[in-house]
Parts: structure tokens; sequence; C-alpha cells
């Protein structure tokens, strides 16, 4: 999730962000003492997860439980906002009105809202997430799931169908894909080698988002809880001991590497590994999902030295709020005689393969052919020798 | 196994069995398969052969085959009194003598004419070289190598089984230094077997299953 779209100099998402300081303020004046009603039960000073007043004061109301809106389409749009999962989310930090500064809290709730089905207001919210993502909803605009829209598909994705509203938080391209197409990991079996490999080790936009610029993120694993490590809030550890691991500042090359993992698992019972991924370089070109039949089809993309994904490398472990703590790494700590070592769980056929067993490969080549061809001189040139030889035993015999 | 012709100082002696022979052959030709399809895997960016897809599918199917076949080798020899072929020489000092006059016959007395030290007969086939790296090879590069292709050929089904052997490169590793022994297998092979009494004599052996042997070394 970026934050580029919030300092570009749009005067539309000027506006906004003066709208919604302005509501936070308003909002949190006249929730004021429903928030001091309230102190008793919503626990105060949770650290880093708390809620400010004015949100507090929202959920007031808005986590009663069934409370919810019948709309004209027949549907019931739901109004009860699972507070701790927007505690948690990282959507916090800009609060209730960060996105519904569409409120007047001088009218609401009494003043009309002309919401006609959950679609239309599904439609509508994603308007509030362009006044920070506009990098983001460019990359959308041209993608399949926009074109979709526009041409009035019902089920068309907008931003909320893939992250959700409240609990918006980092996940894997491949629990927000596989939430629509659950048919997608079939589908590529038909004809896919190792499909559920590949989809665990190759991020959906990878393909499916062709013009997109690839890399290959090493992520911190811990084999023994099977699950990516995640650093704990308030001590950046990795990249402190990735950039030391890193004497010459010029990215980890495969000594610097295995000098990393041996330092992070020190003392460690079991230890932790690097699992790789074909990831985008950025999340954001991930919204530029191309019609499937402009996909990647072709398997060396990744599988042939050199690939364009295998030219960028980072190692990287899961932060605090579920998004990567990144650290670069030199490409060719992929095919580093070391890699057997340091990334035992990440080889791609033909992307990462080893110099020294090309070498050997070669050393056998020549051997194979140079051998036969050697010996073949050296029974040729000792021809006349046999010859000789049989010549004189068959004289022998005869006397 | 009784003489079946006469010729001169040489006479006819079945030495490779029917099965034994279609094992040779389909191994043979799968194996050249293999090697090929695997250096378009591994190397997509220096032969255009066939397309990746084609060449994943092919390395599979072919494998599969070579492991079945593998067992038609191995249950042959099983409940066959012909694995005696495949006894190993007990004793350490004699098998180290005749090793060393195999490897001075192929590195010197060849030259000069002198006749092959090894004398064929039905249960004594090879000769102490290649009774030995026949049994490292059967009995342990074939088998790590279909065991590796196995792994990689669905790796989430065998994640486990990856995982306890140390992961994916680690199994790729194994089966690309298997590979790599194969490809100087199959070059150097075929010109070993040219160095019978004809060029040609031990390829025919190995099509029609009788090998011409010295009257004596009967």
């Amino acid at each position: 999730m970026t934050r580029k779209g919030a300092n570009m100099a749009s005067p539309r998402i000027e506006d906004a962000a003066r709208h919604a300081k302005a509501h936070r303020v308003l909002l949190a004046g006249a929730v004021a003492g429903i928030s001091l009603l309230l102190a008793p039960v919503v626990a105060a000073g949770a650290a880093d997860d708390a809620l400010s007043e004015a949100d507090t004061a929202c959920l007031g109301c808005h986590s009663i439980d069934g409370m919810q809106k019948e709309l004209p389409s027949g549907e019931v749009l739901s109004l009860q906002i699972p507070g701790g999962a927007f505690a948690k989310s990282v959507h916090r930090v800009i609060g209730c009105a960060g996105c519904h500064s569409d409120i007047d809290p001088g009218t609401h709730p009494a003043a009309p809202r002309d919401i006609q089905s959950l679609r239309q207001y599904a439609v509508e919210r994603a308007e509030a997430c362009q006044l920070c993502h506009a990098d983001a909803f460019e990359q959308y605009q041209a993608s399949h799931h926009a074109a979709r829209m526009r041409e009035g598909h019902p089920i068309a994705p907008v931003c909320m169908d893939c992250h959700g509203s409240h609990s918006v938080n980092p996940r894997t391209a491949y629990e927000t894909c596989v939430g629509c197409h659950s048919a997608a990991l079939g589908m590529h079996g038909k004809w896919l080698p190792n499909a559920p490999l590949h989809h665990e080790v190759v991020s959906c936009a990878a393909c499916h988002a062709p013009a997109a610029a690839r890399m290959i993120d090493l992520r911190l694993y811990d084999s023994a809880a099977k699950k990516w490590v995640t650093e704990q809030e308030g001590s950046p550890i990795f990249e402190q001991l990735a950039r030391a691991a890193d004497a010459d500042g010029n990215g980890l090359d495969a000594t610097e590497l295995r000098n990393l993992l041996a330092e992070i698992n020190r003392g460690a019972a079991t230890p932790m590994t690097l699992r790789g991924r074909v990831e985008l370089r950025t999340a954001v070109e991930a919204h530029r999902l191309a019609d499937k039949a402009q996909a990647i089809r072709a398997c060396d993309n990744c599988h042939r030295y050199g690939s364009e994904p295998f030219q960028n490398v980072t190692v990287s472990v899961t932060g605090p709020d579920g998004r990567p703590v990144r650290y670069p790494a030199q490409k060719e700590i992929l095919g580093s005689a070391f890699a057997v070592q340091s990334l035992p769980e990440f080889y791609a056929i033909g992307g990462t393969r080893s110099r020294v067993l090309d070498a050997l490969l070669v050393l056998t080549l020549l051997g194979g052919v140079g051998v036969p061809i050697g010996h073949m001189t050296v029974k040729w040139l000792f021809r006349r020798y046999r010859a000789g030889r049989v010549r004189s035993k068959g004289g022998n015999d005869a006397g | 196994m009784m003489p079946v012709d006469e010729n001169g100082g040489l006479q006819r002696i079945y030495v490779h069995p029917l099965p034994v022979r279609i094992w040779h052959w389909v191994n043979a030709l799968g194996f050249v398969a293999l090697i090929l399809t695997g250096l378009q895997l591994r190397y997509v960016d220096l032969f255009g052969l066939m397309s990746f897809r084609n060449a994943v599918n092919l390395h599979n199917w072919i494998g599969f085959v070579l492991i079945a076949n593998f067992f038609i080798w191995l249950l042959f020899y099983l409940f066959s009194d012909k694995i005696k072929v495949y006894h190993p020489e007990l004793s350490p000092m004699k098998h180290f003598r005749g090793s060393l006059r195999q490897l001075q016959y192929y590195g010197y007395g060849i030259f000069r004419g002198d006749p092959n030290p090894h004398h064929v007969s039905v249960y004594h086939k090879f000769n102490p070289l290649q009774s030995m790296m026949y049994q490292v090879i059967m009995l342990l590069v074939v088998p790590l190598q279909f065991f590796t292709g196995l792994l990689l050929w669905n790796l989430k089904y065998f994640a486990r089984a990856v995982e306890f052997f140390g992961g994916v490169r680690v199994v790729d590793t194994v089966h690309v230094l298997c590979f790599i022994f194969f490809v100087g297998f199959i070059l150097i092979h075929p010109y070993l077997a040219s160095l019978g009494h004809t060029p040609s004599a031990h390829f025919k052996a190995m099509i029609t299953g009788y090998e011409d042997v010295d009257k004596e070394s009967e």
C-alpha cells in the first residue's frame, strides 16, 4: 500500500484532505460527550491499535449489533463496523473521517442518504479511495476489471471488493484473487505444470499484469512454525542486521546473505529460511490486471537465465503491519554455489541455475567428446605397430 | 546357455536375454530424450528444440516410462539366475587387480593390440570396471535420478519429502549432478561399446542377444 498518491499536487486531493480534516474536528466535537460515556467500555491506552476519540465516538453507534439499513434494491447494508478489525487495519491512522468525509456531523444520522443498492454504494465509496491512492486508481483504470466495470458488468470489482472496507490490510494477491476466481487453480492445472506450486510462489499479478516490472522477493520463513516470520512492532531488527551484513552497501552478495542468515539464526533451535516469490516491484502496478488472453503464458519469461524477474532481488521480512520490509540483494545470489545452503527452498529451472553446475556440465561435455576422440587418435597412431605385432605373431605361429 | 555357432576362433553365446535388450534400448533412447529435454529445460536461452512447456511434459512422461522400464530390469534380474552378472567380487584384492588390468588394457594394451583381459561368459559379461560401475549406476545413480525427478515432478505433493531432503534446490542439485553424470555416460558408453573385436560387435550383440567370444573363454 503506497503513500505516493498523498504527495501528488492534485487540487482534488488537497480539497478532500481539507474536508477530511474539518470533518474530523467537527465529528470529534459533536461526539465528545458520547466518548466520555463510552470511556469505560472502550478501553483507552491500548497503545498502537487504539482508536482516536472521534473514531471511538463513531463506533458508539456503529458497533451496535444488528445495525443495518434496508435499501430500495431489497438488499441490506450493514452499518455495524468491526471496531477491532478497523483498529488493526492500516487505515486506523486516517480514522473514520478519512474515508467518510462526506458525512456531515451536524446532520448525521438524520440527513437522508441516496443509497439505492450495495453495488451503487461500493462504486461510490471507491471514489474516496482515489483521494489517497490516485496512482493505484490510475493503474486500475487501465485494467480489465475497470473495463468490465465501464461496460456495466454487475460484479466487476471496485476497490472494496478486493481490499475489503474497514479491515484493510496487506494480503497476498493469491488470497485476494481467489476470493472471486476460485476456479483459478483448477483452470491453471489444465495447462501449467506444477500449478499449485506456481500459485504459491508466483504472485497472480506477475503474470496477469504483463506490463508490470517483476522481481524476486526472498522472504524470511519459519519452517518449524510453518509461517512467514513477522517482525515485532518497534524493533526493526531485520533491516539493521541486513545493513550491517551489507558491508559495502551495494546490496547483499552471496557471502553477505549467508552471514545475514547466520546472524538471524544465531542461537535459534530451528533455523529460519528464505522462501522466494515472483512479485511485482511496485504493488501499485498489481492494479493493472489485464484480460486473461493477455496474461503471460510463456514459461521462459521466468525460466530463462537472465530473465526480467531475476534482475531485481530483495530479501525481506513481513513487517508488523503485514507489509514487507525489504532490503536489496545482488541478483547473482540466486545462482551462487552458496545458494544450496542459503536459499535451499528457492529454485526456478533455468532462472536460478548455478554457474558451478554449468561449468561442470561443460567440462563433462568436453571430456565426453574429447576422451573418445583422443583414444581413437592414439589407436590410429599405433595402427602400424599393432599390424606389425600381428604379422610377427602370425609368422611365429607358422614357424 | 550352449554355444549355437562356431566361426574360426570365435563362438556365439547368448549373453543378453530379451527383457534386458528391451530394457537397454528403451533406456538408451529414453535417456537421450531426457538429456535433450533436460538441456532444453535448463538452457532455454541457448536451445530452441521445443517450447519449455513441451519439454516439461515430454521430460515427465519419458521419466515415468523409464521408471517403469527400470522395474523390467529389476524384476527380470531378481527372478533370474542372470543376477549373477551383477554379483560383486567379494575379494577386494582380486577386484582391484582385475580393475587395474582392465584399465591397463584400455590405456595401453589396446594400442599395442593386446587381447582384452576380460573373457565374456554368460554369467560374467561385465569386466571388473563395468561390474563396479553398473552396480553404482543401476543401484544408486539411476534410482537417485528417478527419485529426485519424481519429487521435482510435483513439488507440492511431495513437499514434506522435499523439505526432509533439504529443500527444492538441494533436490534439484542432486538431479542435475546425476544428469551431468549421464551426459558423460551417454558419450563414453557407445565409444567403449565400439571396442569389441569389431566396432559393431557389441552393438549387434545388444540387438541379437548373441556375443562372439573366444572359444577358450566359454
